[in-house]
């Protein structure tokens, strides 16, 4: 039960790593920045507003179809943990 | 970043910032079309007769009937930012107390481009009538045709089409011709 829970929990989580962090960063960026400014010249070409706000909604359902869900590529490079020291050397050093 | 949550947050909050900044671009860029038509206006006949008051029915108070023949080809005025355009008639003088009075006595709003090009004879849509009794004593008018361009984002443009000439308000007709 509580392994079922917790599979449900990281689905609806959907954690990423640092170097995922970074690159979803980046590309969400860049896609609302490019969205915008080519969505407005290419409206202003065919004097369209329509065209507009197509292009700039198409695009951003698709930036958040890329960079909402965990995909395996944001989460290539895990966290390695150092391995768990004994409890003896632990008083040890303390 | 590291949740689904935090990420639909982060995006969508970049997200409005950009579509601020896309708004404010195309209202900027309707300074670019300063589009001017102008056109034609001519105020075919003039007449005056007694008409009811609004309010009270034993009173009596002038009404102008004014027809006019208006050409104009204002689809220079459409562009991507234009939602609609409000064309009105106004009819400007100074009555006999000296005060300056503009009256609008027609309209039309225009959603479309292919519907801009206007010919068209027309009768005045608003009863014409002065704030006081007559029109006696009042100076010529000068009939306008004027717009409002109003966009999809930014801010209300007026201008001007069309001017008459300033016209005498004719005698007053006790009959109907």
């Amino acid at each position: 039960m509580d392994a079922l829970q917790a599979k449900i929990q990281s689905i609806f989580e959907g954690k990423i790593d640092f170097e995922g962090q970074k690159k979803v960063e980046q590309i969400s960026r860049v896609t609302l920045v490019a969205a915008a400014v080519v969505s407005f010249i290419v409206g202003f070409a065919l004097q369209s507003l329509r065209a507009t706000f197509v292009i700039f909604i198409s695009a951003n359902i698709v930036l958040f179809l890329v960079v909402v869900p965990p995909w395996p590529m944001f989460n290539q490079h895990p966290v390695k943990f150092l391995p768990a020291k004994s409890p003896s050397n632990d008083k040890k050093s303390s | 970043m590291h949740t689904v949550y935090s990420r639909i947050n982060n995006v969508s909050a970049f997200l409005s910032s950009c579509l601020m900044a896309l708004l404010a671009a195309i209202a900027l860029s309707s300074l670019v079309f300063t589009a001017d038509p102008k056109g034609i206006l001519d105020v075919q006949s003039l007449n005056i007769y007694e008409g009811h008051t609004r309010r009270y029915h034993n009173r009596w108070q002038d009404v102008t009937f004014v027809n006019f023949n208006l050409t104009a080809d204002l689809t220079p005025l459409f562009n991507w930012n234009t939602k609609q355009l409000f064309l009105y008639l106004q009819a400007e003088y100074v009555d006999a107390k000296g005060v300056k009075n503009e009256v609008v006595i027609w309209d039309r709003i225009i959603h479309k481009k292919d519907k801009a090009n206007l010919s068209l004879n027309g009768r005045n849509k608003y009863v014409f009538r002065n704030l006081g009794k007559s029109f006696k004593g009042a100076s010529a008018a000068n009939y306008t045709l004027k717009y409002n361009v109003m966009p999809y984002v930014g801010l209300l443009t007026y201008g001007e089409a069309a001017r008459t000439g300033p016209l005498a308000f004719p005698e007053k007709r006790t009959e109907v011709a």
